[in-house]
């Protein structure tokens, strides 16, 4: 698990946010991810948010875990970036778009509105909506948004970055990426613009996700000892002096001790929910109460509070009115019977998450790197649907065996997808066939194959398990080659046949690139094709959805046929919830369960 | 046990007792404190050093796919001071602990950017929280049942508390705190929703409570029988009469309840220390509990009105102070020994009181929370209530905790006292005490209890070091965030600050519950004084 948190945070490196979308527009109305859960709600028919019409807040607590301490108002830097932390903090902060339940991108027109004015060069304008204001009152503006790209493009010695290795002047957990596709900045008439540009010096595919949601410029001006105006100016003439004293406050200044609600003067928030004062306890939970100066639709529920909570306890404090909805991380067939047994009194509801399961080959080495016949060999005697049925469908029924790589079986062209990449040809396990590969091969009984992954991990050592005792009939000896520092050492080096893991939906159209283009930083495996790399090249230098689906069909059959490696399944995930409960929905996403809870509402 | 042996082997400094210069105690303890200071600075070097050797600070990292990984790598780096030569990093955080002595201390940050010393202050009083009093009450009802099961050796009550004993001693904890929450606080809840027993149910816990008490109390047969009746009898209507009164969900108990029970109290600790012959300690008892019962309709007033914790420590002072004044007016030849009687009455009647203030409140209580008992967490979030129902919501969330880790240490206490007590009680001078007459409360009591004391001080002072750094699990099961967690996410992190701070605060109450245990078994054996 530990790669899909860290993918985690590359998404929200990259956007602000978390999660994976390969797809077009939020317009597909089947959506198989959804249960019964959400019956309640009204139109809840498309990943994005249900349209609730009016809503009034209710008075009233929901109570949901999270697994650890909650850190700081500024999420983005390394000291205080979690997924727990940005569960909380997602609440405090408006953004022009989020993640729908199945990876869609989907935009909050009462944030503002965006678009591409011009596509090569790609040019996108934002406007945000006039009403909309920092909770102290203070309209946000352009000047947020310059301060966001300043935390995201200026390097330690005040120079907007070259390439985005260079040491930047804030902490800001995604790096210098933003000034290296943006090295001017948003452009506006004037500070407090409410519209503004930001010109890319090359096409990116993925720049629908890459503008998140900016900290308050006024209060950082503030602190550095200068009006906005000032601050403003500073950034655009890379004013050193200012600068620095901006960024000593942006990656100190917002941090707390647990316990210390942050002083309101200094955390004004920009989403439905605000920090509640003294709802902070150490250890225990934090509480969010509507933001009453929020302009758009306002929370369904007074207060939300957070509860610090380790993923075994949380069932019973479900089912004793503890807690009102959890997730539970790594969810088991044990959580899943547990939660069954406590009857109407609870909402169950499983999906698979855009996390999914695969065995890459090593083609730095060993018996795999230069045999096609070897790898097809192996594929062809690994039981993916034994595997699929017997470890995950018994958490998630719904769960099927994955075929593709950078979509994901619940999601509307999935099936578009891999009709025309993948023939169905290791679909069953054909020993025969198998046999005559290995041979073809030039392999000799009693080969020994090395499967690698990060121990311990009781399911990775079920899939192993499986493999081998289909696998050996053929004439390969599996070896369960599980080791704590897998990713550290035996990865790297390469002393492995096959590596079993998973990846996170990284949040970016073409963050497959780096994956399985031949220079790619994630190419563990030294893999190398030129029709792939073609195939990427052209997808990420265009911002066409009509291009960005042709040419994954054209990267998914390849690595079929030359059998990049074999993905598996898309990792079940389970949420419940008190039945008393309306509008709490499961998402494939990473930001989970609470991705929509301002419209969580007790039934009356 | 060898504890005692070690006792058996220094007769002679009984001599020595009297021949003493200067302030030898005084000077022991600072002999202790320095020789403690040393081995603690040894250890903070070691434990140092093996935690920023024991894992990889930057393993997430390494496992990153983010494209400026390597900038995230140097930013850690930096943070944790990485490059810096394990020395040096050791030496600023000594630095920063020694500022502690004047007035400035810095024990560091996390990795997380948080003031560690600020964490440790809450981790600490959380931890305390969740353990003194599941340690004091380990100690007092394990003691007592140790007792018991020596005086009543090889009894069926002896077999079933030492199959219990070893039961809930072998027991994994998140086991137990499944079953727990399971029971007492999921199923609890929805029957307090009514709170009446059925019938049938009433009738198994009478005969479950009749069982117990004849096993308890032993005798002849005829006595066994007699006393499972009364007690059976007893139950019965009591548990019957309270579902007339719908009494689970509006309790009473009243200032009758409060002067009855402290009563019982004062006869119950008389006939323990001194006899129940002793007519001047009996009335001094008896006395104390007519006085508390008063006070508390003096005091009740403000402890209903205006009650804070300075109120109630200052009159828990106050009560103590006339308690033991009652027992010197009383106390005669005596003087000593009613006055301790009286004190302990004082006590109880105390808690007496604060009991019936919150059974009062109990009903109040239940209307703001439903469900009254919760699987985790050391307080309802955002609760609103008044000061005593403040008091009822905390004591409602620590007592799953409290009986989990009770049931725990109750086992080894009641076993160590158990067999310490059996070797007291075959030493010749009880068998001496036995001979010349004394009765037999007076033996056990006075002589043979109070050796018996002497290995389990050692027991107690070093479990009570062990338990703040030991409740991890309950603290994991229950929510709580205490040192155990402190300890954990450092490690988990390789991040010295937190375990550091983890390490001084149980490295330190080892070293003073060891010094305080010296003390205490200067006071218990004059042996050892000299």
């Amino acid at each position: 698990m530990k790669i899909r948190r860290l993918s985690a945070a590359v998404a929200v490196a990259a956007s602000g946010a978390l999660l994976f979308s390969a797809c077009t527009s939020p317009a597909g109305n089947d959506d198989p991810a959804e249960g019964e859960s959400t019956a309640t709600s009204a139109a809840a028919d498309g990943p994005c948010k249900a349209d609730l019409g009016d809503v009034t807040t209710a008075d009233g607590e929901i109570k949901v875990s999270v697994e650890d301490e909650f850190l700081g108002y500024n999420t983005n830097t390394p000291e205080t970036y979690s997924t727990y932390n940005s569960a909380v903090t997602e609440r405090l902060f408006g953004g022009f778009w989020y993640f729908g339940n199945d990876g869609s991108i989907c935009t909050d027109d009462e944030y503002g509105t965006y678009e591409a004015t011009s596509e090569d060069p790609l040019q996108v304008e934002y406007t945000l909506n006039d009403e909309a204001a920092w909770s102290d009152g203070t309209p946000i503006t352009y000047a947020d948004y310059l301060l966001d790209w300043a935390a995201q493009a200026i390097t330690e010695d005040g120079k907007v970055t070259d390439d985005g290795s260079e040491t930047p002047l804030f902490n800001h957990i995604s790096g210098l990426t933003l000034g290296d596709y943006v090295p001017e900045g948003p452009q506006a008439d004037s500070p407090d613009a409410k519209s503004f540009t930001y010109d890319y010096e090359r096409v990116y595919a993925d720049w629908k996700i890459q503008i998140g949601s900016p900290f308050p410029a006024h209060v950082v001006a503030e602190q550095a000892g200068v009006s906005t105006e000032e601050l403003v100016t500073a950034i655009q003439d890379l004013d050193l002096d200012v600068l620095k004293k901006a960024a000593k406050f942006w990656n100190e200044g917002w941090l707390s001790q647990p316990g210390e609600v942050p002083d309101p003067a200094i955390a004004p928030v920009s989403g439905p929910y605000d920090f509640k004062a003294d709802g902070w306890e150490a250890g225990q939970y934090i509480t969010l109460e509507a933001n009453d100066k929020y302009w758009g639709t306002p929370a369904a529920t007074k207060e939300l509070t957070f509860r610090f909570v380790a993923a075994d306890a949380q069932i019973q404090a479900l089912a004793n009115g503890d807690l009102d909805v959890i997730q539970p991380n790594g969810p088991t067939v044990d959580t899943v019977t547990q939660l069954e047994q406590l009857g109407d009194a609870v909402t169950v509801d499983t999906n698979q998450n855009l996390t999914w399961e695969h065995l890459d080959f090593n083609f730095n080495s060993g018996i795999f790197s230069d045999s096609l016949e070897a790898r097809e060999a192996f594929a062809l005697c690994v039981p993916r649907q034994k595997i699929v049925d017997d470890l995950i469908k018994p958490i998630a029924p719904e769960a099927v065996v994955m075929d593709a790589r950078e979509v994901f079986p619940f999601q509307d062209n999935y099936e578009a997808t891999v009709s025309e990449s993948y023939d169905g040809r290791y679909d069953e396990v054909d020993l025969e066939a198998a046999k005559e590969k290995f041979a073809a091969a030039g392999l000799k009984e009693g080969e020994k194959v090395r499967i690698g992954y990060a121990a311990p991990n009781p399911r990775r050592a079920a899939e192993v398990e499986a493999i081998k005792s289909s696998c050996d009939q053929v004439g390969f000896e599996i070896v369960d080659s599980a080791a704590p520092d897998f990713f550290d050492k035996d990865l790297p080096n390469g002393d492995y046949e096959v590596a079993l893991f998973a990846w996170a939906g990284s949040g970016q159209i073409a963050s497959g690139e780096n994956i399985y283009s031949t220079t790619g930083q994630q190419n563990y495996g030294g893999y190398s094709d030129k029709t792939v790399d073609e195939a990427w090249k052209t997808l990420a230098g265009t911002t066409d959805e009509a291009v960005h689906a042709e040419q994954t069909v054209i990267i998914e059959k390849q690595l079929w046929d030359t059998l990049f490696g074999i993905p598996l399944f898309a990792h079940p995930g389970v949420i419940a919830s008190s039945s008393s409960l309306e509008n709490v929905r499961n998402t494939a996403a990473q930001s989970g369960v609470l991705w929509n809870s301002e419209q969580w509402a007790r039934a009356s | 046990m060898s504890y005692s042996d070690t006792l058996i082997a220094f007769p002679s400094r009984r001599r020595a007792a009297s021949a003493s210069k200067g302030h030898p105690v005084l000077k022991f303890i600072l002999r202790r404190i320095g020789a403690s200071a040393l081995v603690l600075l040894g250890a903070s070097l070691l434990v140092y050093v093996l935690t920023i050797n024991s894992g990889d600070p930057l393993k997430d990292l390494r496992e990153s796919n983010s494209q400026n990984k390597q900038q995230l790598i140097d930013q850690r780096i930096a943070l944790m001071r990485l490059d810096d030569p394990w020395y040096e990093r050791y030496w600023d955080w000594l630095r920063g602990v020694g500022g502690c002595f004047t007035g400035n201390c810095d024990l560091g940050v996390t990795v997380n950017g948080v003031d560690v010393l600020g964490l440790t202050q809450q981790a600490a009083s959380s931890t305390l929280r969740l353990v003194t009093v599941a340690t004091l009450l380990a100690i007092v009802v394990g003691i007592a049942l140790g007792i018991l099961t020596a005086i009543r050796q090889y009894s069926g009550f002896d077999y079933s508390i030492t199959f219990s004993a070893f039961l809930f001693f072998s027991l994994p904890v998140f086991w137990a705190a499944t079953l727990l929450k399971e029971f007492a606080a999921i199923q609890y809840n929805n029957w307090i929703a009514d709170g009446h027993y059925a019938p049938l149910t009433i009738v198994i816990v009478a005969v479950v409570a009749a069982f117990l008490l004849q096993a308890v109390l032993g005798g002849t047969r005829k006595r066994r029988l007699l006393t499972a009746a009364v007690v059976f009898a007893f139950v019965t209507v009591v548990l019957f009469v309270f579902n007339a009164l719908d009494w689970w969900r509006n309790p009473m108990f009243g200032v009758g309840g409060v002067l009855v029970t402290s009563l019982a109290a004062g006869v119950l600790v008389t006939s323990l220390v001194a006899g129940i012959r002793n007519r001047r300690a009996l009335y001094a008892a008896l006395t104390t509990a007519v006085v508390g019962t008063l006070s508390y309709l003096v005091f009740a007033q403000p402890l209903f009105n205006s009650p804070s914790w300075l109120l109630l420590a200052g009159l828990f002072v106050l009560a103590v102070l006339v308690s033991v004044g009652i027992g010197a007016a009383w106390g005669g030849y005596a003087r000593k020994q009613a006055m301790l009687i009286t004190g302990i009455t004082g006590v109880i009647t105390s808690l007496v009181v604060v009991v019936d203030i919150l059974i009062v409140h109990w009903s109040g209580f239940l209307g703001i929370k439903s469900r009254p008992i919760s699987t985790i967490g050391s307080q309802t979030p955002n609760f609103t209530g008044d000061f005593w129902e403040q008091v009822l919501d905390k004591g409602t969330q620590i007592l799953l905790p409290t009986i989990l880790l009770t049931l725990v240490s109750v086992a080894s206490y009641s076993r160590y006292t158990r067999s310490s007590m059996l070797e007291t009680l075959n030493q010749d001078y009880v068998r001496t005490g036995r001979s010349k007459g004394l009765s037999e409360r007076e033996v056990i009591v006075k002589h043979a209890f109070r050796n018996a004391l002497i290995p389990i001080t050692t027991i107690i002072a070093f479990d009570f070091a062990g338990i703040i750094g030991g409740a991890i699990i309950t603290e994991q099961v229950f929510g709580w965030k205490g040192m155990g967690a402190l300890f954990q996410d450092g490690l988990n992190a390789v991040d010295p600050a937190p375990v550091m701070a983890f390490f001084l605060v149980t490295g330190i109450a080892a070293v003073l519950m060891n010094l305080l245990a010296d003390i205490a078994y200067a006071a218990l054996d004059p042996r050892i004084r000299r």
